[in-house]
């Protein structure tokens, strides 16, 4: 059975074809999402918003692109929301909240991988979801191209100016 | 950091950076098929209501204090029935859900007007002055607006809007960033939601239905 017609089976209601669609794609759902989040609970959960999202908008894939990269799409756009929200929350600590906080001892000095990840999670949401998308992921630029939705030039620029920065801020790191 | 010792830190990323634990295959399909296989006319769980609760009560207070001024407006022309009437009749109860749903109706004409109104005004793709800053404050409140539609009975008893908000959303979302971090590859991204989701079209057609029905 092909794509199209497991597509067409859950329009109609099919769980049997829900599972098999789930099956081929939420591991890499899952891994996207691990990545860009870097937390196991809320991969979780936005890889079943993901596929929740995507089984109630079937009936809209046109199959203009990839059912992957639709998928994709919607992965990238949930993971886009909630971290939206997650600043907006973190914006509305008090500064009473912020001044009772305890004063911490200074951290060992942080190894490659530290540096590493604090560098990536630094990065502007865009030139992240690149990096991460093509340099982690392994996705080509025209999967990321078609899943962000912007010329493949624009994904091109984006990692480079995303590997520069990551390099910028690498470069103090003494190993 | 040399060349070579950056094109490894490169290289190595995938086994450095959040090595993915394994995915929790079943436990997730359970929360998946019992949200959409077990009950059809369920949704996706919405972030919004429960990560910032006070903002979905402000929006439900506006449009309510909205409805609340339509429906008086609506019935002024008739007297109000009496304690007595109200308990007795039926016709009368059948009435007052009447005028909330033509509320409603009101306030959905009226929020997709304006949503119809942004999207016409979205700057074109080769603009390239830098985004109104009123532009999207508009979409961040009509965002509000869109989100607590989503939840209401206009949208629960009718499927395609409920699909065209959810897809309004999406592209509101888009529009709000443009504030703080527009560019070219932004906008192309939020024409190109519109224009592949159909949106101004089913916008168009939305506004005509729910004010042919007021």
């Amino acid at each position: 059975m092909n794509e199209r017609q497991l597509i067409a089976l859950v329009i109609a209601g099919d769980r049997l074809a829900g599972r098999a669609l789930y099956d081929t794609y939420a591991p890499r759902v899952y891994s996207l999402a691990y990545r860009l989040s870097g937390d196991a609970e809320k991969a979780r959960e936005f890889t079943q918003d993901t596929f929740i999202r995507a089984f109630s908008r079937l009936a809209q894939f046109r199959g203009d692109a990839a059912f992957a990269t639709w998928l994709h799409r919607i992965t990238v756009t949930v993971i886009s929301n909630a971290r939206r929200s997650e600043v907006r929350i973190a914006r509305e600590v008090t500064l009473d909240e912020a001044n009772s906080m305890e004063i911490t001892t200074p951290e060992a000095e942080p190894d490659l991988k530290e540096c590493i990840s604090r560098a990536i999670e630094d990065l502007s949401e865009v030139y992240r979801t690149t990096l991460v998308m093509h340099d982690i992921e392994g996705y080509t630029h025209a999967e990321i191209a078609e899943t962000l939705g912007v010329p493949e030039g624009t994904c091109k620029s984006r990692l480079s100016a995303a590997r520069a920065q990551l390099r910028q801020a690498l470069a103090a790191f003494k190993e | 950091m040399d060349d070579n010792r950056f094109d490894d830190v490169i290289r190595n990323l995938p086994r450095d950076f959040k090595i993915p634990v394994e995915p929790p295959l079943e436990e997730m399909w359970r929360a998946i098929e019992s949200a959409h296989f077990d009950a059809p006319v369920s949704r996706a769980p919405r972030g919004f209501s429960r990560s910032v609760p006070w903002l979905a009560a402000a929006a439900t207070l506006l449009i309510g204090i909205g409805i609340g001024r339509y429906v008086p407006a609506k019935s002024a022309g008739t007297p109000p029935p009496s304690p007595a009437t109200v308990a007795s009749s039926d016709k009368v109860v059948t009435t007052d859900t009447s005028a909330v749903a033509d509320a409603y109706r009101y306030q959905t004409s009226r929020y997709l007007g304006q949503a119809a109104a942004l999207l016409i005004s979205l700057p074109s793709k080769d603009a390239n002055e830098k985004a109104d800053a009123t532009f999207s404050n508009k979409a961040t409140d009509l965002l509000v607006t869109t989100r607590l539609l989503i939840d209401s009975p206009a949208a629960s008893n009718d499927p395609k809007l409920r699909s065209l908000l959810e897809d309004l959303e999406l592209v509101l979302v888009q529009i709000a960033r443009l504030r703080s971090e527009r560019n070219k590859g932004d906008l192309d991204l939020i024409h190109q939601a519109v224009e592949q989701g159909d949106v101004l079209s089913r916008l168009n057609s939305a506004v005509a239905i729910t004010q042919s029905s007021e």
